[in-house]
């Protein structure tokens, strides 16, 4: 990373009672991937997606009877600024290895639960991709890991009964369908 | 009329100018804004921080319209469905079409202003609102 990057940032002060807003404030803010600076603030790289996300939170902090703050900031040295992407990356990280010790884990299942968790794997790994702003080591050994249990499966039998691609029109369709006739 | 929104259209607001011409203004004129300052004192705001129609309660700006004039279509709530995934990904809703329709709306605004992002997007909801609507009489995704 050469030069410093522009962060966003999201200052929040929520009222302790009710709790339920702080704690799904704090789920949304997790999915996200932020990365805590203090006690109600918090950062992500700076992009138009990452800095609409936290205005939209920082709105509904405000609904919920609080006050909420989106600053666009750079550190003031590159050294913290390598510090802060490390603790986010190392957050992944440790997000990745759940995903690859439960793709050696299902090795041994029944084809059955095996498909469910190469399914339920592979989101997991969409998700932890949107919030991978420092991509580590583990994403690829991860990915590997579940396309490896992928690979232990027989093919899937086609879901569709043979009918052919010509008669898939149905009644309903067939008005619509028309206008391309002479 | 005129609307206004955040320059910069990703899937919220261009499902919402659809929502607009479709069920509330034939005739809308859009306006992209940088800043909430710079919204026209005539035009009416959208999917912006503080104004009516946007994000509250967790709803994006699709399903705040939705609600706000009682739009109660069952294939436009099926589409907020898919809108609320592709905007905020918070898994409120089981909506797997939702990723495929961020990265259309992600990679048109890479090639085209808001204009012609609004000018590709329509067309893509009116086929995304019949193929809802077949799939809501049928039950099933429809071939």
């Amino acid at each position: 990373m050469s030069g410093r990057m522009e962060w966003v940032l999201l200052a929040y002060r929520l009222p302790r009672r009710p709790s339920t807003p702080r704690i799904t404030l704090w789920r949304k803010l997790r999915r996200l991937g932020v990365v805590q600076v203090l006690d109600g603030l918090v950062a992500l790289p700076a992009d138009a997606a990452t800095r609409e996300q936290l205005e939209w939170l920082a709105e509904e902090v405000g609904e919920a009877g609080g006050q909420g703050e989106v600053w666009l900031a750079r550190m003031a040295s590159a050294a913290q600024e390598r510090a802060l992407a490390a603790r986010m990356a190392a957050a992944v990280t440790a997000e990745y290895e759940q995903v690859i010790a439960a793709a050696t884990a299902a090795a041994s299942q029944p084809e059955g639960a095996r498909r469910r968790t190469v399914s339920r794997l592979r989101r997991d790994l969409h998700q932890i991709g949107r919030r991978d702003f420092f991509p580590p080591a583990g994403k690829d050994t991860a990915r590997i890991a579940v396309e490896d249990l992928a690979a232990t499966l027989p093919a899937p039998a086609t879901p569709r009964p043979a009918a052919g691609p010509a008669q898939t029109v149905s009644t309903t369709d067939a008005p619509e369908r028309q206008e391309a006739q002479p | 009329m005129r609307w206004a929104t955040r320059a910069g259209v990703h899937v919220d607001r261009a499902a919402c100018a659809w929502l607009i011409r479709r069920c509330l203004d034939p005739d809308p004129r859009f306006v992209f804004v940088d800043d909430p300052d710079d919204v026209p004192a005539d035009a009416t705001a959208f999917d912006m921080r503080g104004v009516e129609l946007s994000h509250h309660g967790g709803d994006c700006s699709f399903e705040t319209i939705l609600r706000r004039y009682d739009l109660d279509d069952p294939v436009l709530w099926d589409i907020a469905r898919i809108v609320h995934e592709a905007d905020l990904a918070d898994d409120r809703y089981h909506a797997p079409e939702a990723v495929g329709l961020d990265v259309l709306c992600r990679g048109l605004s890479m090639t085209a202003d808001d204009q012609g992002v609004l000018a590709v997007t329509g067309p893509l909801f009116d086929g995304l609102y019949e193929h809802r609507r077949r799939a809501l009489l049928v039950g099933r995704n429809p071939a």
